[in-house]
């Protein structure tokens, strides 16, 4: 399942233009699937700046340990209050209520710069 | 010149394999073994089912020994450490096979056929050793074979596993660490009530061609199947060792904390002179159990730190579903007792734990 409106990472994360300059971050039904039940999500504090490709988080299932990247360049605006309790959204719902968190981008034209879904289903081919 | 071609061997895989293929399972690779990790429905429903009703297990990886001749109980008995004279025929114990300096080659299941016929479960990455060892020192008349590749190993766990079993005619009604033997199609079963899951439960050894009708009449019973993943953190919010992490030749039963599987009163065993000094003189460390009173996961080879100092190294770790915090098996420095407040330095973070004596759950009733 790859939605065709957001874009996507190597690292195997999705990004969704939501305002001007502000984007939501998640990872992709591939990722949670090869993660397997994830039971812990650790997310940076809001107002941290970040660069595109900084370790911002971790994600933690019942079998492993993987990074969370920033994708792009900004600052965070939010996460997802829902993951602390609830960390399993990121498989039931990766896209939506599984986000991970939102960021105020420098540079809203480096969205464009990222897969699109295309590309990306190549690269999880 | 040129390099040589790579000989690698192609993993080795369950009697069962074909249907966990057919299932969906993801597989990972356990000493050489190709096995299901889990089932679609993933290693936290696999761990619910176990907990409140029941789920099947291919543990065909397990290692599987017969140890036959006049006096091979005797000879068992003289090699590895638990006593086995505290059970008799029809009795299954809980062993450990000992280097002489104390360290663990392997933790096992012995079944007490007879005084003569003793049947060995040692995990699969240890058996070729530990059949090495005792071919080496059995007696004349004792013949130790090797049958790791002729059954397979199914267990059945959880409240509802006897249910299961009456459903399919196989004996359910015997003690917990007893054993009854079954004629299915003309194969024999064995059934032993015993598992590594902390429930009520069966494990059950049958010929490699009768195991897929077995599995299949399990799972029509209502057992969904279960990989190795859910095993590991039913086992560990029991507190119960696995060998290559809470147990190896560098960590003895003493600092595991194992004393009850020993026969100490045996006239001998392999290590009985290494582990009476260590017992003497006290063990420098002991595993026990952590309790992360933050968020976080804890896995193997975590430094615990006092402050700044490292007073120990965790073996095992996981979430555990039940409780739904972090857990781990850690060996500590001997001056940590249950009670003491440390932390785990998670890749950098702190995360607050508690020591505690396992197990982290309680278990059903036996």
């Amino acid at each position: 399942m790859i939605p065709e409106q957001l874009r996507y990472t190597a690292e195997h994360e999705w990004v969704e233009e939501r305002d001007a300059n502000v984007v939501r971050i998640g990872i992709t039904d591939f990722a949670q699937s090869a993660l397997g039940d994830v039971v812990y999500v650790q997310l940076p504090e809001a107002g941290t700046q970040v660069r595109a490709g900084d370790v911002v988080g971790e994600v933690e299932s019942t079998k492993s340990v993987s990074d969370v990247y920033a994708p792009l360049t900004g600052k965070i605006l939010a996460c997802n209050p829902e993951l602390s309790e609830s960390p399993e959204l990121v498989n039931s719902d990766p896209y939506a209520a599984g986000w991970m968190f939102d960021i105020e981008v420098e540079d809203a034209g480096a969205l464009t710069a990222l897969l699109d879904a295309g590309a990306y289903a190549k690269l999880t081919e | 010149m040129s390099a040589a071609p790579e000989l690698t061997t192609p993993p080795l895989t369950s009697p069962l394999h074909e249907r966990h293929l057919a299932l969906g399972a993801k597989f990972a690779e356990f000493a050489g073994w190709d096995m299901p990790l889990q089932f679609p429905s993933g290693v936290l429903a696999e761990h619910q089912a176990v907990r409140t009703e029941c789920g099947a297990f291919d543990v065909s990886h397990l290692g599987k020994v017969w140890v036959t001749g006049e006096g091979a109980a005797a000879f068992v008995n003289r090699c590895l450490a638990n006593d086995l004279d505290r059970i008799g025929a029809g009795g299954a114990q809980y062993t450990l096979c000992l280097d002489e300096s104390g360290g663990v080659v392997d933790d096992l299941i012995a079944y007490r056929f007879s005084d003569d016929q003793v049947f060995l479960i040692p995990n699969a990455a240890n058996t070729a050793e530990v059949v090495r060892r005792l071919t080496e020192a059995a007696p004349e008349g004792v013949e130790v074979r090797n049958v790791h590749h002729g059954l397979a190993v199914i267990a059945v766990q959880g409240p509802e596993s006897p249910r299961i079993l009456e459903y399919l005619g196989l004996p359910h009604d015997h003690d917990y660490m007893t054993f009854r033997e079954h004629l299915v199609d003309h194969h024999n079963v064995i059934v032993c009530r015993s598992g590594y899951t902390g429930e009520t439960g069966y494990e059950l050894v049958v010929p490699n061609e009768a195991a897929m009708d077995l599995w299949d009449g399990i799972l029509v019973a209502g057992a969904p199947p279960c990989g190795l993943g859910a095993r590991d953190t039913l086992r560990l919010e029991m507190g119960y060792p696995l060998h290559g992490q809470d147990l190896s030749l560098d960590i003895t039963p003493v600092q595991a904390r194992l004393n009850w599987a020993i026969g100490w009163d045996k006239p001998g065993f392999w290590g009985k002179a290494a582990l009476e000094a260590e017992r003497a003189e006290g063990p420098k460390r002991r595993l026990w159990g952590l309790e992360a009173t933050g968020k976080g996961v804890p896995r193997a080879h975590m430094n615990v730190m006092d402050g700044d100092a490292v007073v120990g190294e965790t073996t095992s770790g996981t979430h555990a579903p039940t409780l739904k915090k972090g857990v781990a098996l850690a060996l500590l420095d001997a001056a940590y007792k249950p009670g003491a407040a440390l932390e785990l330095d998670v890749r950098g973070r702190r995360l607050p734990v508690r020591v505690v004596k396992p197990p982290f759950t309680e278990a059903t009733p036996k």
